[in-house]
């Protein structure tokens, strides 16, 4: 029993092992048979060096580009709705047949489409007359009208001798501040002040290179306050402790010596010595003559303006009727 | 048919001339019939119109201006021996053999400020000045012959700036310490102002006011004639610069007490305020001006501190050296101090030649024969070549 049992297990394991195997083999088979069908088609390449599929390019679809601005403007538009502010120039919104640039002798100057000379200068389209003329009504009712009896800049100018310099800037910042806006500059005639001799050397002097001596113009320029109303306040300041320090002599300025004089003074010097010597040659004491005024200006004339033909006939023409020399 | 025209323009010219030449012969001759009785020393030739007889500066005024006068050898001799008249301009006069001065108004100017000089009053100082080469010097020569007519002691100094650019020795002064002596030139002028002087001198009788010591041995007594001390001072050359002090002094001192007048003429005044010379001290420096002994007694003599006497002095751009030769003018070539010491002072400029000199200039040289070739407008080229100065004119017409 026991004998007959192992011979069918052996026997259901001789079979089921011969079906695996007949299995393995058909399934080799079919394998086989498949490979074979593929080869006919391409041959497959071993590829190890991994050569990146090239992406292809895309296409960049443009817009159509449209036609220039111009050839759709109207012949009557308003310009400074065009051009309302100052830019730089573009040909598709300028409606002129505008050429710039160097060529080759002969050939035409480059239009005006892609050229970066025209782009380069500055231009004054929006400043056209028309442009101005509708700005000028825009504001014209924040003005005032113009107050009478100062018609004239000679009239403004004797009411008004300092004229007042100050910047404001217009700009696209977090902050409206800007650091030139605070600088003052007071400008005036020294002619409009009065002085006594001394007072004005003194006050020349304080404001140094303030005073320009060609123009005969003072000018003051403040900007240490950090507003602008305190600087103007300070240059006011400045003018006013100079005009007022300029009349106090100090004790000191008694020591000014010739040499530090920036004129000749007829009256300081040798030639009043040496005029008043002659004159009272041989005279007493109570006779004494000072030298003419004539020849105090003469003298002074070609020393302060320096020597020329007609200074010097001056000053021959002095000292002859001094000396009371006959021609 | 164009050279014919230019054939006759030629021959109208030429008739024109000879028209021109009689008048002018006319008038010469008719010159000469008026002032045979004046000088009937003076033959007719010498009386071109370009010349005048008047000899004697004194008499000179506008109807001699641009007119020629001739000097006298022996007053020539005593008057410019030792200088006075530009070198190239004594070559002119000794091929001309004759010196001859143009009458010009600057001399006619200050000829007539001198004439009517008070005396009485302190002496005025007329400073002669010019661009280069406009006769400043031969307007003083002419002053100076003036003066040496009407008895003026004269005080000259030829060419001051000879003193300060090239002396003939310069040694320390033994009075003052740190002081230059040039004992030759010092000497040589004291010879000229003898040359000038000495009958002058002779005939006032001018005696020294004090006792000058020079040495142990040799003194001057007081009461010596001035030549006495002039002699001295040729003699001893080493004494030579203080007895031009002490004679300048003297001189000063005679003339404000009314025994003699002065004229004191110094060509190329501003050299004594030029601020150094060329001569070196000890210690291997450039001496100012004021440092040689010369320098004080001339600019004693042109202070205003004496009467009897006037002063000629020229300022020159010449006298100067490089870098302060600017401009012509007096204030800038005398400078602050120089102009302190001589103002008030009359200036007189001295110009280029007129018209009318210019072309009495050209009828003397063509009358000695100095100008050979007279090509049609020569005297317009002249002109323009010389911008009528006369330095200039001189130079262009002078021989190779």
């Amino acid at each position: 029993m026991a004998a007959n049992l192992t011979r069918l297990l052996e026997h259901k394991l001789q079979t089921s092992s011969a079906v695996t195997a007949q299995r393995c083999v058909r399934l080799f088979s079919t394998q086989q048979q498949q490979s074979e069908v593929n080869d006919d088609e391409e041959f497959r390449v071993l590829n190890l060096r991994t050569v990146k599929q090239q992406a292809r390019r895309r296409e960049i679809k443009k817009d159509a580009v449209q036609p220039p601005r111009t050839s759709r403007m109207a012949v009557d538009q308003d310009w400074t709705a065009v051009w309302s502010g100052p830019r730089s120039f573009h040909p598709a919104s300028v409606p002129l047949p505008l050429r710039q640039g160097y060529t080759e002798r002969g050939a035409a100057a480059p239009s005006k489409y892609a050229n970066a000379e025209l782009m380069k200068i500055p231009n004054f389209l929006h400043l056209t007359p028309p442009a101005i003329r509708q700005q000028c009504e825009a504001i014209k009712k924040f003005c005032t009208p113009w107050p009478k009896g100062l018609e004239t800049e000679a009239k403004w100018k004797r009411h008004f001798p300092i004229e007042v310099l100050s910047t404001d800037y217009c700009h696209s910042l977090p902050t409206i501040r800007h650091p030139e806006a605070r600088r003052v500059t007071i400008t005036l005639k020294l002619s409009d002040l009065q002085f006594d001799a001394h007072a004005k050397d003194k006050f020349l002097r304080l404001v140094g290179e303030r005073y320009n001596q060609e123009t005969g113009v003072l000018t003051f320029v403040t900007d240490r306050c950090p507003t602008r109303k305190q600087n103007y306040d300070y240059a006011l300041y400045l003018l006013t402790a100079c005009y007022h320090e300029s009349f106090v002599t100090e004790p000191w300025e008694d020591t000014k010596s010739e040499a530090d004089m920036e004129e000749y003074h007829f009256e300081r010097n040798q030639a009043k010595k040496s005029a008043e010597a002659i004159l009272n040659w041989n005279s007493k004491a109570e006779q004494k003559v000072a030298a003419s005024p004539s020849y105090a200006t003469s003298v002074e004339q070609l020393i302060n303006e320096g020597e020329n033909e007609y200074n010097l006939a001056k000053y021959k023409e002095e000292v002859l009727k001094m000396l009371k020399i006959t021609v | 048919m164009k050279m014919f025209r230019k054939q006759l323009g030629s021959l109208s010219r030429i008739s024109t001339q000879l028209q021109r030449n009689v008048i002018a012969s006319g008038a010469a001759s008719r010159t000469a019939e008026m002032s045979t009785n004046v000088a009937p020393a003076l033959d007719a030739a010498a009386l071109d119109e370009f010349r005048t007889a008047v000899a004697n500066p004194g008499e000179h005024s506008t109807l001699q201006s641009a007119k020629f006068y001739t000097i006298p050898v022996e007053q020539k001799k005593q008057i410019f021996t030792g200088g006075g008249l530009p070198k190239q301009y004594e070559q002119q006069i000794k091929t001309f053999t004759e010196t001859c001065l143009m009458v010009r108004s600057p001399a006619l100017e200050l000829l007539q400020y001198i004439k009517n000089a008070d005396l009485s009053k302190p002496a005025v100082r007329y400073v002669l000045y010019g661009e280069n080469g406009v006769g400043k010097t031969l307007t003083m020569a002419h002053v100076l012959h003036y003066g040496a007519l009407n008895d003026f002691v004269l005080v000259h100094v030829p060419w001051a700036p000879n003193w300060m650019k090239r002396p003939k020795e310069a040694s320390n002064a033994s009075g003052q310490e740190g002081f230059i002596d040039l004992p030759f030139d010092a000497a040589a002028w004291l010879v000229h102002f003898k040359n000038q002087n000495a009958q002058l001198l002779q005939k006032l009788q001018l005696k020294t006011s004090k006792e000058y010591v020079w040495s142990k041995r040799e003194s001057t007594p007081a009461g010596a004639s001035l030549i006495e001390l002039v002699e001295h001072g040729i003699a001893r050359i080493k004494y030579a610069s203080e007895t031009t002090a002490a004679l300048i002094a003297e001189l000063k001192q005679l003339a404000t007490n009314n025994q003699c007048k002065i004229m004191v003429a110094i060509d190329g005044f501003n050299a004594f305020f030029h601020p150094i010379t060329r001569i070196f001290s000890d210690n291997k420096q450039r001496v100012s001006p004021d440092r040689i002994t010369l320098t004080q007694p001339f600019l004693d003599i042109t202070n205003y501190d004496w009467t009897n006497g006037v002063c000629i002095l020229s300022v020159d751009k010449i006298a100067m050296t490089e870098g302060y030769m600017d401009s012509y003018m007096p204030r800038y070539l005398l400078g602050k101090e120089g102009f302190e010491h001589l103002d008030p002072f009359v200036p007189i400029h001295v110009k280029n030649y007129t018209e009318k000199e210019f072309m009495s200039y050209i009828s003397y040289y063509l009358d000695r024969h100095w100008i050979s070739k007279t090509p049609p407008g020569f005297e317009k080229q002249l002109k323009f070549m010389s911008n009528m100065n006369p330095y200039t004119l001189m130079q262009l017409v002078r021989g190779l």
